[in-house]
């Protein structure tokens, strides 16, 4: 699935239409280079969780924890060199608890990542303008089949 | 002697103060994981309600895993302040040797399993010889599968205690002729078993060292791990 979104709000909004959907214990990857908008995406979910905390990037704390409607675990796992790093926090028990977790740079760990999850990338087109991106959303498992009625 | 035990290495947050011969109070929550929320104000209330403070503990006694690696520094790390704060000696016990120690006198093997997730499991064997605990194998973190390979061959009973049994006892009853399941009572790690275990530790002297004792993690051997990438680019491609 792809939405061309052209703003930031409109990068916002999506999020926030996924976060009010996601279940207990969804896992959702965010692939994409630096300014793509994954942070701002992700704040979308949190407010779609009902979270109104301000959400910032987990760059170096590797992990946020925050309480809405569900428990969200907000990963940035960027700066972790290897695998293993993240293994060592307990990755696991994040993943497979009840809460969602936002995993950004997730193709950084993808040996840790667990076949049902959901993938978002989200790329640039600078001929198409400074803001426009193409965000593509895929999945395995059904459990995600939510998404197919995301519009914006 | 008097002692304050503690384990958060599982969903199970339970501490407790004994003496020698007498368990003086013991709470325990088996219910979701909020170690950090809940484990002080549970300590403060045993004291509360044994008329005790922190004063009348000559040593502590802490859960060094495997488990939850969240559980297990938070548990560690309690104990190992209150320990420094205090100037008193403390020492570490394994939560599975305390779940085996829960069935005590079982006859067979006596197995703990704690789910390790992506099918895993921490786990070590024991049996009771002459009313002691004895550890027969190493402390490990296998797959169910290795698990039930693993006790296969052996032609006693086998008693499964541990919060990792509900998620693969159907599995267990499968694949393996005698087994026995702990009742929900004694299912769950409990800091009076973990304590009295570390109470006859502490009278014989033995004690950890605040600055070199760590938790047993129990990662998978990092060989191992790429080796299962590698079987899964495979299966890929």
């Amino acid at each position: 699935m792809e939405i061309i979104v052209t703003t930031v709000e409109e990068t916002y909004n999506i999020g926030e239409l996924i976060g009010s959907l996601v279940n207990s214990g969804d896992i959702i990857c965010l692939i994409g280079d630096l300014g793509t908008g994954k942070t701002h995406l992700t704040k979308g979910i949190a407010k779609g969780l009902g979270i109104d905390d301000h959400i910032t990037s987990p760059t170096f704390t590797i992990v946020n924890e925050y309480t809405g409607r569900l428990r969200l675990y907000h990963f940035d796992v960027y700066r972790v060199n290897d695998p293993e790093e993240i293994e060592a926090i307990g990755f696991d028990e994040y993943i497979f608890s009840d809460g969602v977790s936002v995993i950004e740079w997730a193709n950084y760990i993808q040996e840790l990542i667990p076949p049902n999850n959901l993938t978002i990338t989200i790329e640039k087109d600078l001929e198409l303008g400074d803001n426009y991106r193409k965000i593509t959303i895929t999945y395995s498992d059904k459990r995600y089949d939510y998404i197919k009625g995301i519009k914006l | 002697m008097k002692i304050l035990s503690l384990d958060c290495a599982t969903e199970s947050a339970t501490c407790a103060i004994l003496d020698d011969n007498k368990v003086l109070g013991e709470i325990t929550y088996n219910y979701k994981k909020q170690h950090s929320q809940i484990l002080m104000p549970m300590i403060d209330e045993l004291f509360n309600n044994t008329n005790m403070s922190i004063s009348n503990i000559d040593a502590f006694v802490a859960s060094k895993g495997p488990g939850s690696f969240t559980g297990l520094r938070i548990g560690m790390a309690t104990i190992k302040g209150l320990s420094q704060g205090t100037k008193k000696p403390f020492v570490t016990v394994s939560t599975l040797d305390s779940l085996a120690y829960n069935l005590a006198y079982t006859g067979g093997i006596i197995c703990p399993i704690l789910d390790a997730l992506r099918d895993n499991v921490y786990t070590a064997l024991y049996t009771f010889e002459n009313c002691e605990l004895e550890r027969i194998s190493d402390y490990v973190n296998i797959s169910i599968n290795d698990l039930i390979n693993m006790l296969s061959h052996k032609n006693c009973n086998i008693t499964f205690v541990g919060a990792g049994v509900s998620k693969f006892k159907e599995k267990l009853i499968e694949n393996l002729p005698k087994v026995i399941f702990a009742p929900a009572h004694l299912n769950l790690a409990r800091a009076t078993s973990l304590g009295e275990l570390g109470l006859k530790l502490l009278s014989n002297g033995v004690a950890d060292n605040l600055y070199s004792s760590v938790p047993i993690y129990l990662r998978k051997p990092q060989a191992e791990r790429e080796y299962e990438d590698k079987m899964r680019q495979k299966k890929n491609e």
